[in-house]
């Protein structure tokens, strides 16, 4: 192990943690990484280095309490015997502790691990010892202040009583350390006053009592009670407006003079903190104030001119969240108009990223202003104080990159859209501006621009559209440009037929897009034959399929023009038989089928169709063109209709609906049937059946299935002697396929949010992806339908371990949905824990009660005294596990979990004996003992990888349990 | 106010991508799960964020033409922040990602508060810490020079794990990262009661020494052209290095302008300035100007940081171009006819550091034969005979004019470079000069404005220089395109 190249293992996990752990368990990795970070000869470097795992993934890695507890307690153990010179490595480990803490809930349970972990943080914190004088130790302060800080964000109130502490050691400290001091300090105080103003009835006494350190007397010192708030959620920022509404507040009154003291030395010393960190104060304490109509905004009167002159973007924003929080109680309106000023000016500063004005225009769009007018409802709106004059600064220029010209686009639209965007006044010259300058990106796609280019184009028309669609000066002049370009540059033929559906979903009413493709048939029918190339035409052949989609298109000019295509003696088109261009014509044609004109068309269309039936130099188009043909003659309107596309037209694009049983022309046009549709968001998922009680009564439960092969031989009864009874036992694994498999069972339900489009189901294939090598691969299941209104159908899952570790199974559906589209979904991940692995010993009927003690009696004797089969002997192991369980608890958490598993006579309630077979071969024996007031497991096992895992398991049954009897 | 994932990309213009380096914080992500409910996406895995990241900035793909999800018309390509859509799960925002040179940076700011409806980008402070965390660490990794360095950029992300854990641990930014060691001369711990900014790695000892900077830049647009109007303008910055004593030493710098000098505007400082007048803030330059608008003296008090820094930055409106240019070029039959005239306007010191004019031809053949006589300075073509150097040197003659006639034959074998802009009779001459000891503007420095109240006397030194930036001299026989809204209004 020693040759393990570390650096590449971890940046394996890295690059994928799930790809990593299939090839081995997050037990054995976790395992691994600790026995290595005690290992006195790997060097710290490498140490840092082992711990960014659980820096990163802690709960893929300690997916439990329990785990994250032990965990930590080794991490802490480390961390003690870690010499004080390994400063970055100490400063890691504090990193990984809190990572594993939190993210496995074990601050939220207020396990003991984790009070440790605070008690330790708050002792190094206050630790001002120097022993060398060089000041080293500071730097493990601020990363025990550092992971303080995120306690106290992910589990608020949890400083809550300790905030007088944090005031001082801020007030002592004069190193740079008092930044993270103010941090925490900072935090800690908005948290408490949160939780504070979410009591009924708190007010002023309240406040001075947790700024005097004398929460306790308010709350009680219950860790359960109190500030700490019991979920241990994060809380959200009161700045951001919620849908439930209101800020909360905190009535004081006027008297909060502490308060406002300590707001104001926090403000005297924001001067001194790093830009960052400035503004992380400010934001904290905007929202304080915010909380405390006591307190006045205009305490931050004197930080304001600072921060509106500042370069630093993060501090300006902060004057930005004031102006929102605190509107014209701390601006007035000649302030509102400098702002917005400075934001347009900032907006296209030469010395400032592009990222940045990005930004700001963003802020300019979502302007807090002192009397809004619009609901601000979170779209994008223009402050009323900026003029067209202002903006002007803003006008988009072909020297913009491309975000920054859609930005300057989009905004300057908006602001001439709200002067009026005709006539000579300013939002007319505007928007002629606007047009103009799509006129100059036009030219440049035309001189062989860029992809890039070419993207920012569409999507910068697009967006004058949007705006301006209804001046039908522009709108018809956009379309003009757009044919010639696209006659000279028909790659362009997917951007066009892109911008076509897109304006249609947004703007169908107007018609534009509708009248773009007329133009662009029209201009495609005109252009000369002669100059017609072989890859023109493929494109040319797109446009007229999405032309013909439309009903308000007449469709005579493409008639005109496949027949001259596929006639005419110039063009090679037939005798080449390309199979892709055949398919092109056909796929024009099948639309015209459906067309409400078809019966002005019937006659042309026929004859194109007989042509290319007759001449086409591909049997597949012959085909299909004489296929179409017969419809097309034989078949009334409506059932052409019917044939070919299911559902009503209406209006705009016809289509709309399409069956399976439709007969395509090509492949890749009919997107929306023959593709499959991926859903946002799951559908349905697989709920467990509750497995694990089993039912009263019946001695096996039966709930697990056991796939004993057929042809296996029921023994005639039970075979004598302990040594022959196990003989014949493990006979029976020499039949292929015995005892393998474990079978789960499942409900097939819709998941939320409510989706009506998906009530109905229908033909689900149900596939199953393994992130590890632990078990075989799994078949897909079929469901023939899902009704949200009907009882779940139940899916048995078989699984077939090659080692029976727990695992996690992906999840993922094709089906049918009721409009006949075809869906691809994700389901969530479906956890199988190490217990479900688990089948009662597969002996016999016959065998009764005391074959099986025998089979047991003879494992356990087999294993304990090491006399397993050689290539096993390795295997064996035994241990032992005690847990504190009162007589009672025991024979309920034997009812409870064990029962299918007992060997043991039922009256024999000194010892129990259990025997888990977990396929497909091993065993887990437990002889359970009740002394005293612990209990005995004793483990036997022929397995001992599996013995981390039955620890845990018998640790959380133990537990609960331990629990319920303590609840009861 | 944290982020919950980091990234560090690096691309051959779309090709060989990798991830370089990347960071989860996961007690941010825990928060974002509770904070966002049953709408949480969770973060990917490397490679879908990889591919993810590069369609949503359009380099996925990079052979295909047309790849709907990259290219849609109705994309958002406008904003800061960049939407992931990750397949089954939903969306990723708000992902903000900057781009220089090889590298791409990448984080996704946590939003602290409930995920719908979307708030806006304005409400949320981790986003522009955000930008200042991912700009901070750019420099850090490229140096200011944004040159690919492929040795020194493995070296400095290896030394990423502790920065990180000095500026941005457990996903909180605390700070951007400083650049090089710091200097010896530094003692760590402060005594005495006052505090020591923690933007300030160690104190001063020695010598008191100040040394002030001023660099503007000059940018134009001219046309030549009655419909056009030619458009200028500066804008400058103050640099300073401060060795002082003390824990929290005091500095005063004072820019003045000359008695006609037009106001500074948009004037941004750094923040270790610690107070400012609001006059010196409300000259801006969206506006019109105001005539009895404050112009000076600009005073900065400031407590400076160890390492040198901007201490601040403006813009002004200058009353003249420093070069006036015209440009004009005809054809005839397989040659370019060309006639150019620089003046150097009299307010200028007439004594370069350097100075060029460029003139590039695209969408053309290589030049074949140029016979081209110029008044002053020499004419190079360059080696891929697309550009045409003309060298002015130190000085313009005494009459301040030099003319440049004659013409060029594009006979060339091999085309030439193309660009979708200058086509036909679009062209361009860019002139790159710097003239020390001058500004534009007349902003100065002076040496003794600049006070430093500590005991020892301190060495004082200041400087100032123009430099072009963008300054474009436009055909104006042919069509040129605008360059700003002003010219319109």
């Amino acid at each position: 192990m020693m040759a393990v190249n570390w650096a590449e293992r971890i940046a394996a996990f890295s690059l994928s943690p799930s790809d990593f752990l299939s090839r081995t368990t997050p037990e054995g990795f976790l395992a691994e990484l600790l026995r290595e970070l005690r290992d006195d000869r790997a060097s710290y470097n490498v140490k840092v280095a082992l711990l960014s795992p659980l820096c990163e993934y802690p709960t893929l890695l300690c997916p439990s309490v329990s785990v994250g507890e032990e965990t930590a307690l080794e991490l802490m153990s480390v961390f003690a015997q870690c010499p004080p010179k390994a400063l970055q490595f100490r400063c890691h480990l504090l990193l990984a502790l809190t990572s594993v803490l939190l993210c496995s809930s074990c601050v939220n349970t207020h396990s003991r691990a984790s009070q440790d972990f605070l008690e330790l943080l708050l002792q190094i914190a206050q630790d001002t010892s120097d022993p060398h004088g060089d000041g080293a130790l500071r730097s493990l302060r601020v990363t025990a202040c550092d992971c303080l800080r995120e306690l106290e964000a992910c589990c608020p109130g949890l400083l809550s009583q300790r905030l007088e502490l944090l005031s001082g050691l801020r007030h002592q400290e004069t190193s740079r350390l008092h930044q993270a001091f103010v941090g925490l300090h900072s935090l800690g105080l908005r948290n408490a006053v949160y939780l504070l103003a979410q009591q009924t009835g708190a007010g002023a006494e309240e406040l001075k009592a947790i700024l005097g350190g004398a929460a306790a007397v308010a709350w009680e010192a219950d860790p359960d009670s109190g500030l700490v708030s019991n979920k241990g959620t994060p809380l959200p920022s009161p700045l951001i407006s919620s849908p439930m509404g209101t800020v909360p507040m905190l009535q004081t009154g006027p008297d909060c003079k502490e308060l406002r003291s300590l707001l104001s030395s926090l403000l005297e010393e924001s001067y001194l903190l790093t830009p960052l960190c400035q503004a992380a104060l400010l934001h904290r304490l905007i929202e304080l104030v915010a909380m405390v109509p006591g307190v006045s905004p205009a305490i931050f009167k004197a930080q304001l001119l600072r921060l509106l002159g500042t370069s630093e973007v993060c501090l300006l924003h902060t004057t930005l969240l004031m102006k929102a929080a605190f509107t014209d109680s701390l601006f007035s309106s000649e302030d509102e108009v400098f702002i917005l000023k400075r934001l347009v000016a900032l907006s296209q500063h030469p010395l400032l990223s592009t990222p940045e004005k990005l930004f700001y225009m963003d802020c300019i769009l979502h302007f807090p202003e002192n009397r809004p007018i619009s609901s601000g409802d979170g779209d994008e709106s223009l402050p009323v104080l900026l003029t067209p004059r202002l903006a002007a600064a803003l006008v988009p220029t072909v020297f913009n990159d491309s975000a920054t010209m859609l930005a300057r686009l989009n905004l300057l639209s908006l602001v001439y859209l709200e002067e009026g965007e005709e006539g000579d006044g300013e939002g007319g010259r505007g928007t002629a501006y606007l047009y103009d300058h799509i006129i100059s990106l036009i030219r440049i796609v035309d001189n062989r621009g860029s992809r890039e280019m070419i993207v920012t184009f569409f999507r910068a028309a697009f967006l004058f559209l949007f705006h301006f669609c209804h001046v039908e000066h522009y709108s018809h002049g956009m379309t003009e440009k757009l044919c010639d370009l696209y006659l000279r540059h028909t790659r362009l033929a997917p951007h066009l037929i892109n911008l076509c559906d897109r304006t249609q979903d947004r703007l169908g009413e107007l018609g534009w897009a509708v009248g773009l493709l007329g133009a662009l048939q029209r201009a495609i029918a005109g252009a000369p034959l002669a100059q017609l190339t072989l890859q023109d035409l493929r494109w040319h052949l797109k446009i007229l399929a999405r032309a013909a989609e439309e009903g308000e298109i007449s469709q005579q000019k493409t008639l005109d023009f496949l027949f001259s295509v596929i006639t005419s003696s110039s063009s090679s088109l037939c005798v080449s038989g390309d199979w892709r261009l055949g398919n092109g014509v056909l796929g024009v044609c099948r639309r015209l089928l459906v067309h409400p004109s078809l019966d002005s068309l019937l006659i042309p269309l026929a004859d194109i169709l007989q042509h290319l039936s007759c001449r086409y130099g591909d049997t597949d188009i012959q085909d299909h063109a004489r296929l179409y043909y017969s419809l097309l003659t034989t078949l009334s309107r409506e059932k052409l209709c019917g044939v070919l596309a299911q559902g009503a037209t209406e209006g705009g694009r016809q289509v709309k609906k399409r069956s399976l049983s439709s007969i395509m022309a090509e492949s890749e046009e009919l997107t929306s049937v023959l593709s499959i549709h991926q859903t946002d968001r799951p559908v349905f998922k697989l709920v467990e059946l509750d497995l694990y009680k089993p039912q009263q009564g019946t001695e096996m439960g039966r709930e697990k299935e056991l796939c004993i092969d057929e042809n296996s031989k029921p023994m005639e009864n039970c075979p004598g002697e302990q040594s022959a009874v196990l003989e014949a036992y493990k006979a029976q694994f020499q039949h292929p396929g015995f005892a393998s498999e474990i079978t789960l069972e499942y409900q097939l339900t819709h998941a939320e949010p409510h989706d009506s489009q998906f009530d109905q189901l229908f033909s689900i294939r149900l596939h199953f992806d393994l992130t590890d090598d632990h078990y075989e691969e799994l078949s897909d299941i079929s469901v023939p339908c899902l009704f949200r209104e009907r009882a779940a159908p139940v899916v048995r899952l078989s699984l077939k371990p090659k080692q029976p570790y727990p695992t996690t199974l992906h999840a993922s559906a094709i089906f049918t949905s009721q409009d006949g589209l075809s869906w691809h979904t994700v389901l969530p991940d479906i956890h199988v824990a190490f217990q479900q692995a688990f089948i009662p010993l597969s002996a016999p009927p016959e065998w009764g009660a005391e074959g099986k003690l025998m089979v047991f009696e003879g494992l356990w004797g087999e294993i304990c005294s090491g006399e397993c089969e050689a290539e096993d002997l390795t295997d064996c192991a035994t241990s032992l596990f005690c847990g504190q369980l009162s007589e009672e608890a025991l024979v309920a958490l034997v009812e409870e979990h064990f029962l299918p598993y007992r060997i043991s006579d039922q009256s024999d309630k000194e010892e129990y004996k259990v025997l888990f077979f977990l396929p497909p071969h091993s065993h887990i024996l437990l002889k359970i003992r009740s002394e005293e007031d612990a209990v005995q497991f004793n483990v036997a096992t022929d397995n001992w990888q599996l013995l981390p895992y039955i620890n845990s398991y018998l640790l959380t049954i133990t537990k609960s349990s331990l629990q319920e009897s303590v609840d009861s | 106010m944290s982020v919950r994932a980091l990234w560090i990309i690096s691309h051959e213009k779309g090709e060989n991508v990798s991830i370089r380096f990347s960071r989860r914080f996961p007690t941010v992500e825990h928060r974002a799960k509770c904070l966002a409910g049953s709408l949480y996406v969770p973060v990917p895995e490397e490679s879908t964020v990889l591919q993810l990241l590069l369609t949503e900035l359009g380099l996925a793909d990079a052979d295909k033409p047309y790849v709907v999800l990259r290219d849609d018309c109705l994309h958002h390509q406008r904003s800061p922040a960049l939407e992931l859509h990750v397949e089954g799960k939903g969306v990723l925002w708000p992902v903000l990602a900057i781009s220089e040179g090889p590298l791409i940076l990448a984080c996704l700011p946590l939003v602290e508060g409930p995920a719908e409806p979307r708030p806006p980008l304005a409400s949320l402070l981790s986003v522009s810490q955000g930008l200042t965390l991912l700009a901070g660490l750019q420099t850090f990794l490229l140096g200011s020079g944004s040159k690919p360095d492929s040795e020194g950029l493995a070296s400095r992300l290896a030394m990423l794990p502790s920065v990180l854990l000095q500026v941005c641990p457990l996903g909180t930014p605390l700070d951007v990262p400083q650049l090089g060691a710091p200097a010896a001369s530094l003692v760590s711990t402060p005594a005495g009661t006052q505090k020591q900014p923690a933007w300030k790695t160690g104190l001063h000892r020695g010598r008191a020494v100040v040394n002030v900077a001023l660099t503007e830049m000059v940018r134009s647009m001219q046309y030549g052209n009655q419909s056009r109007q030619d458009l200028w303008d500066v804008y400058g910055t103050v640099t300073c290095k401060c060795e002082v004593e003390g824990v929290l030493p005091n500095v005063m710098v004072s820019l003045t302008l000359p008695p006609n000098g037009s106001p500074l505007q948009d004037i941004l400082v750094h923040p270790c300035v610690t107070s400012l007048d609001s006059s010196i803030l409300t000259a801006s330059s969206v506006d019109d100007c105001d005539g009895s608008a404050f112009s000076g003296p600009y005073k900065f008090p400031f407590s400076p940081p160890l390492e040198p820094f901007r201490l601040c930055s403006y813009t002004s409106q200058v009353p003249v171009p420093p070069i006036l240019g015209s440009y004009q070029l005809k054809e005839e039959e397989n040659q370019l006819r060309v006639s150019v005239t620089l003046k150097l306007h009299e307010s200028v010191r007439n004594s370069f550091e350097y100075c060029e004019a460029h003139l590039p031809f695209y969408n053309r053949d290589q030049m074949g034969g140029v016979d081209v006589k110029v008044s002053s300075g020499q004419l190079e073509v360059s080696k891929e005979k697309n550009l045409l150097v003309w060298v002015l040197g130190q000085k313009f003659p005494k009459s301040r004019e030099v003319t440049m006639d004659g013409k060029i034959s594009f006979s060339g074998s091999i085309p030439g470079p193309t660009d979708p802009l200058c086509t036909d009779l679009t062209a361009y001459i860019k002139l790159y000069f710097k003239v020390p000891d001058i500004t534009l503007s007349g902003c100065c420095v002076d040496q003794h404005s600049v006070q430093v109240y500590s005991s020892a006397k301190p060495r004082i030194t200041t400087s100032r220089e123009l430099q072009s930036k963008e300054y474009f001299i436009w055909n104006a026989t042919g069509a040129a395109p605008v360059s700003s809204g002003h010219m319109m209004l």
